[in-house]
């Protein structure tokens, strides 16, 4: 077993663990249990990404099937391998569902044995789907996604949770049969499926119609989980009804797997058929950006803010992308990253905060900063980090997809800017709503972070601010995996 | 010591972060070591300036972000113009921390607002000393988060969350023409570095529509930043914070930074005139519509806000007519005299607990040292002869005069009459006339504020005479100096201009004292026989109203109509698919019902399809 195996599927030891002690009533003992299991893989992943530093190539395969279809041979074997891109994921991953398992302990009240099983389980998936090197692959562990999430929803989300559970499902199940769809056409095109082979075959690319279906049909099937508009509304119902701690995993990680796929599918395999479809993309960026940021401003409940403000924030990538050059790119990669975290840290807030007023209703919350100062300056911070404040990392994924659109469509560019100021007026009025004001006495005497919140929350920003100071950090592990992506398009 | 020049705004931050983790473990010793450090990053900045005088320039940079090919760095850059703002800062930074420590004894968040207060400091030291548009950009930003902490410092009054608010907001409005201009002046000069813009600037690399374009953009920036019509709203309501922070951030440091950069750019101004007209009808707008809205104000700290705004419109009427010299020489004057003025209505607000002028009077007995600061500064911003402002305001005038501007210098001079008309009618009504509240409970100053005032109130006496046509221009020689982008630019002035604006500056103050003193002639029947423009002067021009009605209700309107996609659009296509699929797992299998027979449904229609191109592409 590889170092690669060993990181995807080492989140088995915690659930075998918890199984193993599936009777105890011991929430204590579950909790430290999950919290120790959910360490492996974060050390794993450290030292992984410590070896893609040091240039060693991380590549598995193991012989799976070969089989005779017409006169040709279709390979489909089991390969794992990571890039630039799926390595800060992967960290991403282990980072914040640490965290979120960390967390847990205080936001779920009901079985919480099962609850960690889940999360471990939809761990190994994303972990698998960041680290498999070929489609088939990827789709399998990307159904395994789907499954934890299915139920970590629908059994321990808020009050609509099963409407939530069930909009998740449709939307992503559709957007899979899509992308099995496409994933089939390329597989039965080229005999295998595998990552740099099926990038190969393609780069003779002399036919555009077909390149340009192919990217369609990505776009549409990545295009769910990213989402793009109208697609969306799944997601809106997930980020209001899921508990929180599943949010910082959905918003943080899995929403990332849209702009994960774009990039290294759809751009890298075709880079012709996005060129054709750049404007388009471009124009649905645009809608993203300020149809989310517009819609953030009108929401009264904390967590539709975020919901809409992600929509807002994924027209960034699709911006980025469409620019198609190395700046738009490199910017679509660190928004992923950077939403990832600042995500993270804002749900983690969120739960922070229901656990304590049971609401986030922004007509309900009033001058929190006076009895809460730390969680209201943390959700201050995190509203800054959202508004793309410079010196945290949102505002380096901001700058750089603005530098790359504005060389190949400024004017787009231009408009785009106006989603940057909605983005101020959205945050600021529901976080000052919040904290600043006078203090209602609502909810009586209101406890301030505890050690391991804070712990939590300061991790997540220091990766914020530190990807916001030292942006080399990020642009130097990208810089071979953006330059083999950029191979295509010729820039 | 140079090389150190980085330590300068660092000292400041490390307060800022120590204050913020220690919070309520430190309190005085707290914001004693701001001051301290604060301290420190003066002495450091004198020391770098005195090496300054015999190096020029210093530049220092490292790597910070690699895209593809591109290479952006960070650094610092020393050169006359940054020295200066420099020391400057520094300095005003320091009189204010010093003068906090009397100012806020007895508020209970006093490590927050010094914490607050020194990452303001570090934020304007780093963007004096950028070597680059980029990093200008992310202190540009990062003294906006300053000044919206301190705005909203009473996080729980509503009118400062909502100053807070709008001030961030406003200047974001303004950043975008910055950021727009700062990226489309990278593609087409390939760099961000000042030096490289300049040089291909003035090697014609540029088109000269796009150089228009781009120099419009970045004074949009400027224009929010420094409270320019019509950006300028935010200032006003920016006073919520407290008064020390007026001082420092809303009156002589932060404001001032869009002067500062149309300076830093100018070699990008100066290669097209279109734009430079701008400026100069921008700025010389604001200088007469704020200084007319001034006339009128009751709050005190209302009437210095919009002299603010007066003041920065000279300032960029200035640039705008090439007074390059004039216009940085008056950025440095007016930060003395402005930061006094804010400090003595500061001791003012302390002592009697009020803003409003119409309920003060009288002060001059109980505050004495305080009345004199204040008239010394007034008399300097009012351009009186031999005080500061004197100068400073007289080299403008000269320059707009010089290039041709005969309408606007006109403008220029009614607004220097009414600085000299509103300045005076408060110092009177503030501390002459009838005392309206009970004087003897006012406490003593303490010396920590005293200090501070009476060291501006030197500077703002004597600070016009580093750059004059009798002793000698220093400022502009440093300035200038032998820098070839700035040989066409104007200085020096002329003794007509002298008298009629020392005349203009006398007749106000004299009009002033009639009015308000003497009382020769009635407030209320002036009011009256003016009752429309003063409506229109108290409610300052219903800008307020009229962004409302516009953008704001704009904005919830275009809210309001996603609103009704959401529901109506997005709402559909959602019970579409719904529908589709239980139709499709219904016929699938009657007998099951319930989500996660649908998941399966989706799943073996996949499957379906999969086998069903297998069929058709290859075949079995």
């Amino acid at each position: 077993m590889g170092t690669l195996s060993l990181l995807v599927f080492s989140p088995a030891i915690g659930i075998l663990a918890l199984l193993m002690t599936r009777n105890s009533d011991n929430n204590q003992r579950t909790h430290v249990l999950a919290l120790l299991s959910s360490f492996i893989p974060l050390l794993l992943s450290i030292f992984v990404f410590a070896l893609f530093q040091g240039g060693n190539q991380l590549e598995e395969r193991v012989s799976w099937i070969t089989f005779q279809v017409a006169e040709r041979t279709l390979t489909l074997d089991y390969e794992l391998a990571v890039d630039g891109f799926s390595v800060l994921l992967i960290i991403l991953t282990t980072v914040v569902s640490l965290l979120a398992i960390l967390s847990a302990r205080w936001m779920v009240n009901k079985d919480l044995n099962l609850f960690f099983i889940f999360m471990l389980f939809l761990e190994i998936g994303t972990l698998g789907v960041f680290s498999a090197h070929n489609l088939i692959l990827f789709f399998v562990f990307f159904e395994i996604t789907l499954i934890p999430m299915f139920f970590l929803i629908g059994k321990w989300g808020g009050t609509d949770r099963e409407e939530a559970a069930f909009r998740y499902i449709i939307y992503n199940g559709l957007g899979s049969m899509l992308l099995l769809l496409a994933i089939a056409v390329i597989f039965i095109n080229v005999g295998n499926t595998n990552f740099s082979v099926v990038a190969d075959f393609f780069s003779g690319g002399e036919q555009k119609r077909f390149q340009a279906g192919m990217a369609i049909a990505l776009l549409l099937a990545f295009g769910v989980k990213l989402p793009i508009f109208p697609l969306h509304s799944w997601m809106v119902k997930v980020h209001v009804h899921a508990p929180p701690a599943l949010v910082m995993i959905h918003a943080g990680v899995l929403l990332k797997i849209g702009a994960y796929g774009l990039i290294k599918f759809g751009v890298f395999f075709f880079p012709e058929g996005f060129e054709i479809l750049a404007p388009v993309i471009a124009i649905l960026g645009l809608i993203n950006l300020l149809y989310g940021a517009f819609l953030a401003f009108r929401q009264t409940e904390l967590r539709a803010v975020l919901a809409y403000s992600s929509i807002s924030h994924m027209g960034l990538i699709l911006l980025g992308v469409a620019a198609l050059n190395e700046a738009g790119i490199q910017g679509a990669i660190f928004q992923a990253v950077s939403h990832g975290l600042i995500s993270a840290l804002f749900f983690l807030l969120v739960g922070i905060l229901l656990v304590r007023t049971q609401t986030t209703h922004l007509k309900r919350l009033s001058g929190l900063a006076r009895l809460t100062p730390l969680l209201a300056g943390y959700f201050l911070v995190a509203a800054l980090a959202g508004l793309g404040l410079p010196g945290m990392s949102g505002f380096v994924s901001e700058f750089t997809v603005f530098l790359g659109i504005f060389k190949t469509m400024p004017v787009i560019g231009a408009i785009g800017t106006l989603g940057l100021i909605m983005t101020v007026v959205y945050f600021l009025r529901a976080i000052l709503n919040m904290t600043f004001g006078s203090y209602r006495n609502t909810f009586g005497n209101l406890k301030d972070l505890r050690t391991e919140e804070v712990i939590s929350a300061t991790i997540l920003l220091l990766c914020i601010i530190g990807i916001g100071i030292f942006p080399n950090s990020v642009a130097l592990t990208i810089q071979q995996t953006l330059e083999t992506i950029l191979v295509g398009i010729g820039g | 010591m140079i090389e150190f020049v980085w330590l300068i705004p660092t000292l400041p931050l490390l307060t800022f972060i120590l204050l913020t983790i220690l919070r309520d473990k430190v309190n005085q010793t707290g914001s004693y070591m701001a001051i301290c450090l604060t301290g420190m990053a003066f002495i450091l900045s004198v020391l770098v300036f005195i090496q300054l005088i015999d190096a020029g320039t210093a530049v220092q940079e490292w790597e910070w972000i690699t895209i593809g090919s591109i290479q952006i760095s960070f650094g610092t850059l020393l050169n006359p113009l940054n020295g200066l703002m420099l020391i400057l800062v520094a300095f005003i930074s320091l009189l204010i921390h010093i003068y906090s420590l009397g100012y806020m004894e007895r508020d209970q968040r006093m490590t927050t607002f010094f914490a607050y207060l020194s990452l303001f400091t570090a934020a304007m030291l780093g963007l004096v000393i950028s070597p680059n548009l980029l990093q200008f950009y992310v202190f540009w930003e990062l003294v906006g988060l300053g000044s919206f902490l301190l705005i909203g410092f009473y996080y729980y009054k509503n009118s400062a969350k909502n100053a807070a608010q709008k001030a961030f907001i406003m200047t974001r409005v303004g950043d975008m023409g910055l950021l727009i201009g700062l990226i489309l002046l990278f593609w087409q000069t390939g760099s961000l570095q000042f030096e490289a813009i300049f040089s291909a600037i003035t090697g014609g690399d540029v088109e000269g529509s796009m150089l228009t374009l781009i120099a419009i953009l970045i004074f949009i920036g400027a224009i929010g930043k420094s409270g320019q019509f019509p950006l300028h709203t935010w200032l006003p309501d920016a006073m919520e914070g407290p008064t020390p922070v007026s001082a420092l951030i809303h009156a002589a440091t932060m404001v001032a930074a869009g002067v500062y950069l149309v300076a830093v750019m100018y070699p990008l101004y100066m290669a097209s005139t279109t734009a430079l007209m701008v400026v100069t009808v921008v700025g010389g707008f604001t200088a007469i519509y704020a200084a007319s809205i001034g006339l009128v104000q009751n709050d005190i700290k209302q009437v210095l806000a919009y002299s603010t705004i007066s003041q920065l419109g000279f300032m960029m009427l200035a640039m705008g007519t090439l007074g390059y010299t004039a216009g940085v020489f008056h950025l440095f004057t007016h930060a003395f005299f402005k930061a006094l003025l804010f400090l003595a209505a500061g001791v003012v607000i302390h002592a009697i607990h009020t803003q409003n002028i119409k309920q003060m009077g009288g002060l001059h007995q109980r505050l004495k040292l305080t009345s004199i600061t204040f008239a010394i500064g007034a008399l300097a911003i009012s351009g009186f002869p031999l005080f500061s402002g004197f100068f400073s305001k007289e080299e403008i005038l000269s320059a707009v005069w010089a290039d041709g501007q005969y309408g606007l210098w006109l403008v220029a001079l009614v607004a220097a009459f009414l600085t000299s008309l509103y300045m005076f009618r408060l110092y009177f009504l503030v501390f002459h006339g009838e005392s309206k509240q009970r004087l003897d409970q006012i406490g003593l100053v303490p010396k920590t504020m005293k200090i501070p005032m009476s060291i501006l109130a030197v500077f703002s006496i004597f600070s016009g005479f580093f750059n004059t046509s009798w002793f000698g221009s220093y400022l502009g020689d440093w300035l200038i100096g032998d820098n070839q982008m700035l040989t066409n630019t104007h200085h020096g002035s002329s003794i007509g201009v002298m008298l009629i604006a020392s005349i203009i500056s006398i007749g106000g103050i004299i009009l002033a004292y009639m009015i308000y003193v003497k009382k020769s002639f009635d407030q209320t029947s002036l009011q009256s026989s003016f009752s429309g423009t003063y409506k229109l002067l108290a409610n300052k021009f219903f800008m307020d109203e009229f962004y409302h009605t516009s953008f704001v209700k704009g904005a919830k309107g275009v809210g309001k109509i996603f609103v009704y996609v959401e529901r109506y659009g997005v709402g559909f296509l959602l019970a579409f698919i719904r529908e589709m699929l239980t139709t499709l797992s219904k016929s699938g299998s009657k007998t099951q019902t319930g989500q996660t027979q649908t998941y399966a449904a989706v799943a073996f229609l996949g499957m379906v399809l999969f086998t069903a191109i297998y069929i058709l592409k290859g075949g079995y």
